[in-house]
C-alpha cells in the first residue's frame, strides 16, 4: 500500500523535525540510552573477547595433552604432600601407557633474578625440564636447540630462555651462546622461545627460563626424587577421556591408591580448562548482563518519563494536527518514529561510548574485548526495542487526545 | 449546487458531565448551513458558540441529534473516518492561530495536506500559490515566532486553504489581533467566501460580525432567531 507507506514517510519526517526542535530532550533521551547501551557493547565485547582468550589458552594447552599436578589442588587438605610425582612414574608412562609418546616433567623455582653482564632483570619462573619441553607445550623456538637428553643427564649449565626475559636482557640482539646468572648459577642460552603473549595476569608466560630438571635440582638444593608436574602428550586426540582413565589408573595403581582413596594427583585437560574457563564466562555474562539490564530499563524510563513530559507540552500540536485531519495511528507511528530515532541515536553514541572504553579496559589489561557485527546488531535492536516498548504508551495517550480539549491546552 | 444544504443540524443536544452535576450546553439546536454561506456565530460567553462550533467542525461529537453533511449522516462515524472527513472538507482557523512553532510558514500551510493523498510536490506548489494569495509570499521560510499576529493568522488561513475546502469554521479569527489587521484578515475571509468557500465564524465582535452575510444568536443553548 504506497499510500500507507508515503505516510508512514511524512510521520517520519514530522519527527525527524520534532527531534531537532527539542533538541535538549533529544539529548537527555539519547544519553540516558547511550549508557545502557555503552555497558551491553563492553559486556558483549568482553564476553567475545573472553572467549578468544580461552580458544588461545586451549591452542597453547593442546587438545592432545593432559597435564599432571602433584596433590589434589581441588580439594587440597592441609598437610597433603603435594611432590608424589617420581621419575619412575613418567618412565612407567613412557612404556606402558598406551597412545602416549611424550612424558615430560617439570619443576620450578619462583621470584629468582637473572643478570648479564650489567644487566639484569626479575625472572619469576626458573623451569626445570627435560628433552622435548618446547615440543610438549606446542612452543617452538625462534633461535637454537631444545634441552637434549645429553644435557639432563650431566646436569648441564645450559637453558633456553623466555621472549621477554631475552629482550630484558639482551635488546634485539641473539641470546645464543651468552650466559645468564640465575642468581650464583651461569646458564649457557641455547635456545630461545619464541614470543607467545598468552598467560594472562601479571607475569606473562614470556617472563622465563627453562633448564634441565637435574641441573635444577642439583644448584638449588631440591629434592632429586619427585617433581611438580608432568606433560604428556597423546596421539589421536579424539580419545583422551579413555587416554585420561588409562592414566588416571596406571598412577593409582603405582601410588598405591585402592578403593575410593583419593588421588594424589590432578589431571587437567583442555577440555577441563575450557569448562573452568565457561563457568567464568558465565558469571561475568551473569553479572554485567544485569548491570546492562538495569541499565537499559532506567533509560527506558528516563524516555517513557520525558516522553510524557512531550505529549503534555504539545498538547495544543498534537490537538491541531488531529483536528487538521491525522488519523491516530498517524500521530502514534510520529511518536514511535521520535522515540525510534532517539533511541537510535543513543545507540550509535553508547556504542561509540562503550568501544571506546573497553578499548581503554583492553589497553589498561583489565578486559580482553573483541569487536563484532554481533553487537552492533544487539545494540541496535535493543535500543530499538527499549524506543517502540516505553514509547508506545505515551504515543497511544498522545494519539486519543480529545482535539477539542488538546486545543484548549487542556488534556496534558 | 446541490439541493441538499452543506450541513444540516436536527435537535442536536451537548451535555457535559462535570462534578456530578450535568450541564447541558447546547439543548435542541436545529440548524441550516447552505454552500456558499457567510455565517457568524454570536451569543454571550457561555451560550454554547464555541461548542456549537466544535459540532459544526466535527471536532466534537453531539450527545444526541444528527448531523447531515452533504446529505449523509455523519453522526455514527467513528474517530479515524472523521478525521479524514475534516482533512478533505474542512479548514480552521484559530483565536490563538495554532500554528507548529518549529517548522516554517510553509511546512505550516502543508500540514493538512500532509495528512492527505496528493504528493508532496503538488502541494508545495499550491503551498506556494496561496501565500501568495495572503500576500505572504516572501515570509514562506520564516519560523512563527518570526511573524506578527496578523502574519500568522494569515499563515493559519493558507493552511485552512490548502485543501480546497468546502467550508471553514473560524473560532474568534480576529479575537487576538489590532482592529487594522482585523479588517484586513476579515476582507481576505470575505474574498474567500465570494470565491465559493462556505465560511462560518465564530465572533463577538459586532465589526467582525458585520462581514458575515448571516447570523445566528446563541443564548443559553438554543437559537434566539435566525436573521
Amino acid at each position: 500500500m504506497p499510500e500507507t507507506l508515503r505516510h508512514l514517510g511524512r510521520a517520519l519526517a514530522f519527527a525527524v523535525e520534532a527531534v531537532w526542535a527539542y533538541k535538549l530532550r533529544s539529548v537527555f533521551v539519547a544519553s540516558a540510552i547511550a549508557l545502557g547501551i555503552a555497558a551491553l557493547t563492553i559486556i558483549v565485547t568482553s564476553v567475545d573477547g573472553a572467549q578468544r582468550r580461552a580458544l588461545e589458552i586451549v591452542d597453547t594447552f593442546g587438545p592432545d595433552a593432559v597435564f599432571i599436578l602433584g596433590g589434589d589442588i581441588m580439594s587440597r587438605a592441609p598437610g597433603r604432600r603435594t611432590m608424589t610425582l617420581t621419575w619412575d612414574d613418567a618412565r612407567a608412562m613412557e612404556r606402558s601407557l598406551p597412545g602416549a609418546y611424550l612424558v615430560v616433567p617439570m619443576r620450578a623455582r619462583m621470584g629468582l633474578r637473572a643478570r648479564s653482564g650489567s644487566r639484569n632483570t626479575d625472572l619469576p619462573a626458573l623451569v626445570g625440564s627435560t628433552q622435548g619441553y618446547a615440543r610438549a607445550w606446542n612452543w617452538p623456538l625462534s633461535e637454537g636447540r631444545d634441552i637434549s637428553e645429553d644435557d639432563v643427564r650431566r646436569g648441564a649449565k645450559v637453558g633456553l630462555i623466555g621472549d621477554s626475559i631475552s629482550r630484558e636482557l639482551f635488546g634485539d640482539a641473539s641470546p645464543l651462546g651468552r650466559v645468564v646468572h640465575v642468581d650464583s648459577l651461569p646458564v649457557r642460552i641455547i635456545g630461545r622461545l619464541s614470543y607467545r603473549g598468552v598467560g594472562g595476569g601479571h607475569g606473562t608466560i614470556d617472563d622465563r627460563m627453562v633448564i634441565p630438571l637435574t641441573t635444577l635440582t642439583q644448584r638449588f638444593n631440591m629434592d632429586r626424587k619427585y617433581f611438580r608436574a608432568l606433560r604428556v602428550k597423546f596421539h589421536n586426540p579424539e580419545r583422551m577421556a579413555a587416554h585420561v582413565e588409562n592414566l588416571r589408573s596406571l598412577l593409582r595403581h603405582r601410588h598405591g591408591l585402592t578403593g575410593d582413596a583419593p588421588d594424589d594427583f590432578t589431571l587437567l585437560t583442555a577440555d577441563q580448562i575450557l569448562r573452568f574457563i565457561g563457568m567464568l564466562k558465565g558469571s561475568l555474562v551473569a553479572f554485567l548482563g544485569v548491570t546492562a539490564t538495569a541499565a537499559m530499563i532506567v533509560g527506558g524510563f528516563v524516555l517513557a518519563n520525558l516522553f510524557y513530559i512531550s505529549v503534555s507540552e504539545r498538547t495544543e500540536e498534537i490537538g491541531l494536527r488531529k483536528a487538521l485531519g491525522a488519523t491516530s495511528w498517524q500521530i502514534t507511528a510520529q511518536f514511535l518514529f521520535e522515540a525510534a530515532l532517539l533511541t537510535t541515536a543513543g545507540a550509535l553514541a553508547g556504542m561509540a561510548l562503550g568501544m571506546g572504553m573497553g578499548q581503554l579496559l583492553s589497553r589498561l589489561g583489565v578486559l580482553e574485548i573483541l569487536f563484532s557485527g554481533k553487537v552492533f546488531l544487539l545494540a541496535l535492536g535493543s535500543a530499538l526495542a527499549i524506543g517502540l516498548l516505553f514509547g508506545l504508551r505515551p504515543a497511544r495517550r498522545a494519539a486519543l487526545l480529545d482535539p477539542v480539549a488538546a486545543l484548549r491546552g487542556e488534556g496534558g | 449546487m446541490s439541493a441538499a444544504p452543506l450541513i444540516r443540524l436536527s435537535d442536536v443536544h451537548k451535555r457535559y458531565e462535570t462534578a456530578g452535576a450535568p450541564t447541558e450546553v447546547l439543548r435542541g439546536i436545529d440548524l441550516d448551513i447552505a454552500h456558499g454561506d457567510f455565517t457568524a456565530l454570536q451569543g454571550p460567553s457561555g451560550s454554547g458558540k464555541s461548542t456549537l462550533l466544535h459540532i459544526l467542525g466535527l471536532l466534537d461529537r453531539p450527545t444526541s441529534g444528527r448531523y447531515e453533511l452533504d446529505g449523509r449522516d455523519v453522526s455514527t462515524l467513528d474517530d479515524d473516518t472523521l478525521s479524514g472527513l475534516r482533512n478533505r472538507t474542512f479548514g480552521f482557523v484559530f483565536q490563538s492561530f495554532h500554528l507548529i512553532p518549529y517548522v516554517t510558514a510553509l511546512e505550516n500551510v502543508l500540514l493538512p495536506g500532509l495528512y492527505g493523498p496528493q504528493s508532496r510536490r503538488e502541494l508545495t506548489a499550491r503551498a506556494r500559490d496561496i501565500l501568495e494569495r495572503v500576500g505572504l509570499a516572501d515570509r514562506a521560510q520564516f519560523r512563527p515566532g518570526q511573524l506578527s499576529g496578523g502574519q500568522q493568522q494569515r499563515v493559519a488561513l493558507a493552511r485552512a486553504l490548502l485543501n480546497e475546502p468546502s467550508c471553514i469554521f473560524a473560532d474568534e479569527p480576529t479575537g487576538q489581533l489590532d482592529s487594522t489587521t482585523s479588517r484586513e484578515i476579515m476582507e481576505l475571509l470575505a474574498r474567500i467566501n465570494a470565491q465559493g468557500t462556505t465560511v462560518v465564524m465564530v465572533t463577538h465582535d459586532p465589526q467582525t460580525a458585520a462581514f458575515a452575510s448571516s447570523a445566528i444568536h446563541l443564548l443559553d443553548g438554543r437559537i434566539k432567531g435566525d436573521a
